[in-house]
């Protein structure tokens, strides 16, 4: 009895930890070859530029090799998106899951 | 030791916890909102899956004190899953911030899956208890077997949400496996003993 309390209590501790380590991992859905870090564009030079076209930016960050931006579109869709960290090129742009946007070959 | 871990209110305790987690790290501003949606909706799945996995691990084990003990639990642990999909959904209204904004998500397959099992789990809850028990007496079973289509929109809903099915397959996985354990045994010709026909 005592050891299945235990094991119970240390199962949930640990799922809470991991649960509360893991926030919304995003990988892999595209990769950028883009040469070392230093090459990069500024990435807040990316949110000033989208800003500028309209978009609201929560959040972003570097995945897979590129710039991944959480935000809102023009248009009022909440979106996850991937841009080219030299060329700020979009690459991929996908509402819950959903698909609406996809540059060829990435 | 043993009265406290048999108390009711210690079960409540334990499977409040991670949400106190959840949500002092919300309140902190260590968690943002949009990223309450993620531990909020695992736990709940968890719990949706420990709930269900309690029933065919005491078909292939057998009755062990410890599957008693959860399986008297087993009721608990559903309604918590229910809770957590509850804080889920209220973490996602916050993040979504207008009606407008939700409902124009609503054609898209990883929410509404999400929204359906919602709905599917809701009537569970509502009848996890004595009384509704003891009212719907057969019926009763029937409701808790919308777990089945409710585990299966979950699993959906995870998958597409997050475009990728390894972390929603993997934790869907032991299930699948006793449930196939357990098919496989019925399929199995029952062997006649040695006395038989003798
Ligand atoms: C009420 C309708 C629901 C809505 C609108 C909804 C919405 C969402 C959204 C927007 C995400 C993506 C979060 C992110 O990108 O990090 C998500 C993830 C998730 N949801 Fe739901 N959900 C609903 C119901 C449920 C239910 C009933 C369950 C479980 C029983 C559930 C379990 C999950 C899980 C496991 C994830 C993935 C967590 C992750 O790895 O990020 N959801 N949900």
């Amino acid at each position: 009895m005592r050891s299945l309390f235990i094991a119970a209590a240390f199962g949930l501790a640990s799922a809470t930890a991991l649960s509360l380590s893991a926030p919304a991992e995003a990988t892999g859905k595209v990769k950028c070859q883009a040469g070392p870090q230093s090459g990069w564009k500024n990435v807040e030079a990316l949110k000033a530029q989208l800003v500028r076209e309209g978009w609201k930016v929560t959040k972003a960050k570097v995945d897979g090799g590129c710039y991944e931006v959480y935000g809102v579109l023009p248009t009022g869709e909440k979106v996850e998106a991937y841009f080219h960290p030299v060329s700020f090129e979009k690459l991929y742009v996908a509402q819950r899951g959903k698909v609406l946007f996809r540059k060829q070959g990435y | 030791m043993r009265t406290i871990i048999n108390s009711v209110r210690f079960v409540w305790v334990i499977l409040a916890l991670p949400a106190l987690f959840q949500l002092h790290g919300w309140w902190t501003g260590a968690i943002d909102t949009m990223d309450m949606l993620h531990p909020t909706g695992e736990t709940s799945a968890r719990l949706m899956i420990a709930a269900m996995l309690i029933g065919p691990l005491a078909g292939v084990l057998g009755p062990r004190r410890w599957l008693l003990w959860l399986l008297a639990r087993r009721r608990a642990l559903g309604v918590a899953a229910f809770g957590y999909a509850v804080l889920h959904l209220v973490f996602y209204a916050i993040d979504m911030g207008s009606l407008d904004a939700i409902l124009g998500e609503l054609p898209i397959a990883s929410i509404w899956t999400g929204w359906l099992a919602l709905a599917l789990m809701l009537p569970m809850a509502l009848t996890s208890n004595q009384r509704s028990m003891l009212w719907l007496r057969t019926a009763w079973k029937r409701v808790q077997q919308l777990a089945y289509p409710a585990a299966v929109l979950t699993l959906l809903h995870w998958w597409w949400v997050h475009d990728g099915a390894t972390a929603a397959v993997a934790h869907f996985a032991p299930l699948a496996f006793l449930w196939l354990l357990l098919a496989l045994r019925r399929l199995r010709p029952i062997r006649p003993s040695p006395q038989a026909g003798v």
